[in-house]
């Protein structure tokens, strides 16, 4: 039986598996996150929830680019599209993969596993049947 | 019949129209009926524009109703749309607040751990402090205690650190420092305890061992890991160290005692000469308190006058004159006797009376030069030395000019020993203490030259005046080519860079003839003569003893 948080972090495992590996892909990835999670908390709270994201992965990679100081939300993850690409794609893919993790993990640690679980299902428009196939 | 029975009779239908069974009626009954039933039709005509009325208003009200509920829905949704709007802000205030909370927080436990950091480590090494080992020492002595067991105390200091550091600066010693904490660490167990107790003192807590002897193999292997040279930046430096050693419950039962007695056998492993180790031995500590009683003596003995001057002759090779002399500090003990510099020197340093003991020789040398040439004896310079803390002491041009003023004395009569170590520290502050010492009008000598780290550029730079061959290349000179070769080079270099030559602790005449071979301006030795006290020196010059 798994444990909330791990059937979380194979929503993001499986997700990770399906897309291709790339920056492009990756931000993709994020702006569908982003849209569902700034309808709950807003841009200042998703913007606070990227930042401290980024700020506790960098110790496992360093080069991970901060939030854009741009106030366009356009521009919110080009600092981390242009520092994805300058890594080899499974690099990039790691630290993507933990930046989604740990930035899920703030917020199901904020909002609980059930409301984060969702919010992800309808960000990547995600089955429950799907992942609980997958899980 | 009005128009008006007319109009509702040709409403109602034909007048003579058959009724609905088909009888033709009568003309008055006809009539009769016909205004009946005009009238009836009358009120139904009235009664169906009553109803067409009452339709239409309550078409009215319905679309009014409609228009108000798609108004009241219009409202509605924009209140909830408002209501979605407040709660993402305040969401998003939430979320912020939050994690800035949680931020703070981890400031907050970095600050506690860093001052726990800062309570209990040395921010040097990262070695565990002096407070650390205290409680590593308690508990490891209790658990001993409760066991019936031995632990072990290693004091250790390193041989001539204040030499790196004097030569090549504090952030060099304290590179060397960081490497020397490195090995220590590298060669102790798990379970032991490497602490700095500051400067260059270290203890090593042993809490497990079977016997006396596995402390000793331990400061072996501690000895051997330092003996390879630190490569520091473009240096490689080679420094040794001096160990004491106590034993639980042997030579002490607290942590107090144990400190103490590795302490005082860390000083007799000094006094044997250096980078080896010393158990603690019950007789050390009478040397500890000699030790004691010299430094209180020390406090008293300017107060008493109890130093005197002696003066060692420097000869010029060439002619044969007597050109100048060194003044050596002795110190008249009332109980001891006579007592080399040696013997109280270092004590001095560490307790910092060396610099009112340095004023006095500086003030004493001056009125002595000035007391011989008031005498008619012929000029000659005098020698003092410098030692570290007292040229880098603020007021030490000051002091100078005081004491040559209070004397009388003009300055070209007095010369400075310094040696490379005090040269070579903190080039920036060396440089400006030697030009203001250059300005006052007196001479600079490097003593002990080639025995410490010069570096050659700086020597054309600072005002020097004198190079003073080491007298342990002197000393091997003749027998060694490897030395032969360096008195050479050292008399070249200073001829190059036009400066006086002086070869210290000249004893043959044969080193006399290999010195004045190679040019060397002026030598002092026991050839020449011994440290001497005044009167005796100026019975010297009275004669015009010549070599």
């Amino acid at each position: 039986m798994e444990t909330p948080d791990q059937v979380r972090h194979h929503i993001i495992d499986s997700l990770m598996a399906r897309h291709p590996e790339g920056a492009d892909a990756a931000i993709v990835l994020w702006e569908k996150l982003a849209t569902e999670v700034i309808s709950v908390v807003g841009e200042g709270g998703f913007d606070s929830l990227y930042a401290r994201s980024v700020f506790l992965s960098q110790p496992r990679f360093p080069w991970l680019a901060a939030g854009s100081s741009s106030p366009q939300a356009a521009h919110r993850f080009a600092p981390l599209k242009t520092s994805l690409a300058a890594q080899t794609p499974v690099q990039a893919s790691e630290a993507n993969r933990l930046l989604l993790t740990t930035f899920t993990d703030i917020v199901a640690s904020l909002i609980g596993e059930t409301l984060t679980t969702g919010i992800l299902r309808s960000a990547w428009a995600m089955s429950q049947r799907t992942r609980t196939a997958r899980s | 019949m009005s128009n008006q029975d007319k109009d509702a009779a040709s409403d109602a239908g034909e007048p003579d129209a058959p009724d609905q069974a088909g009888t033709r009626r009568e003309p008055s009954i006809a009539a009769a009926d016909e205004a009946v039933l005009s009238r009836e039709k009358s009120a139904a005509v009235r009664e169906n524009a009553a109803h067409a009325r009452e339709g239409e208003a309550r078409i009215r009200e319905a679309s009014a109703t409609l228009r108000e509920w798609d108004l009241r829905s219009d409202e509605t949704q924009a209140a909830s749309d408002d209501r979605i709007s407040r709660l993402q802000q305040a969401n998003e205030h939430l979320v912020i607040a939050t994690l800035e909370a949680s931020v703070m927080a981890e400031e907050i436990q970095a600050a506690k751990d860093k001052l726990e950091y800062l309570v209990h480590y040395d921010t040097l090494t990262g070695l565990p402090n002096r407070a650390l080992l205290q409680d590593r020492l308690g508990q490891a002595i209790e658990l001993a205690r409760r066991q019936g067991r031995q632990l072990a105390l290693m004091f250790m200091d390193l041989d001539q650190f204040k030499h790196v550091n004097d030569s090549l600066g504090h952030p060099m010693g304290d590179q060397l420092l960081q490497s020397v904490a490195q090995r220590l660490v590298g060669c102790v167990r798990q379970s032991d305890t490497v602490s700095r107790q500051g400067g260059d003192e270290f203890v090593l807590l042993l809490p497990y061992i079977e016997h006396a002897e596995d402390a000793a193999l331990s400061a072996q292997k501690v000895l051997a890991a330092l003996a390879p040279p630190h490569h520091l930046d473009e240096h490689d430096l080679h420094i040794g160290a001096s160990i004491g050693i106590s034993i639980y419950p042997n030579d002490g039962r607290d942590a107090e005692t144990l400190i103490k007695c590795a302490d005082t056998a860390m000083y007799d492993a000094k006094e044997s000469g250096r980078n080896t180790y010393k158990f603690f031995e019950p007789r050390m500590n009478a040397q500890a308190v000699q030790r004691q009683s010299i430094e209180a003596s020390l406090r008293l003995a300017l107060e008493r006058q109890e130093f005197v001057l002696h003066y060692q002759p420097k000869i010029d090779l060439q002619r044969g004159t007597t050109t100048g002399v060194e003044a050596l500090i002795r110190w008249q003990h009332p109980q001891r006797g006579l007592l080399a510099p040696a013997q109280f020197v270092p004590i001095a340093e560490d307790c910092g009376l060396i610099l009112p003991i340095g004023r006095w020789v500086l003030r004493e040398a001056c009125n002595q030069a000035q007391a011989w040439l008031q005498a008619g004896l012929p000029p000659i310079t005098i020698s003092v030395n410098a030692s570290t803390p007292e040229f880098h002491a603020v007021d030490y041009p000051e002091n100078v000019g005081a004491a040559l003023e209070a004397a009388h004395l003009e300055p070209r009569y007095l010369e400075l020993d310094l040696t490379e170590s005090v040269l070579m520290r903190d080039v920036a502050s060396t440089e400006s203490v030697l030009h203001a010492l250059a300005d006052l009008g007196v001479k600079l000598a490097v003593d002990d030259f080639g025995t410490g780290y010069s570096s050659l550029s700086y020597l054309r730079k600072y005002p020097i005046d004198t190079l003073k061959i080491d007298q342990s290349f002197v000393n091997r000179m003749l027998g060694n080519a490897d030395d032969a070769a360096i008195v050479s080079a050292v008399i070249s270099l200073a001829k190059s860079l036009r400066l006086r030559v002086i070869a210290e602790g000249v004893e043959t005449f044969e080193q006399v003839q290999f010195l004045r071979a190679r040019h060397c301006d002026e030598a002092q030795g026991y050839y020449f003569g011994r440290p001497v006290a005044a009167e005796a020196l100026a019975t010297l010059l009275q004669a015009g003893t010549a070599h």
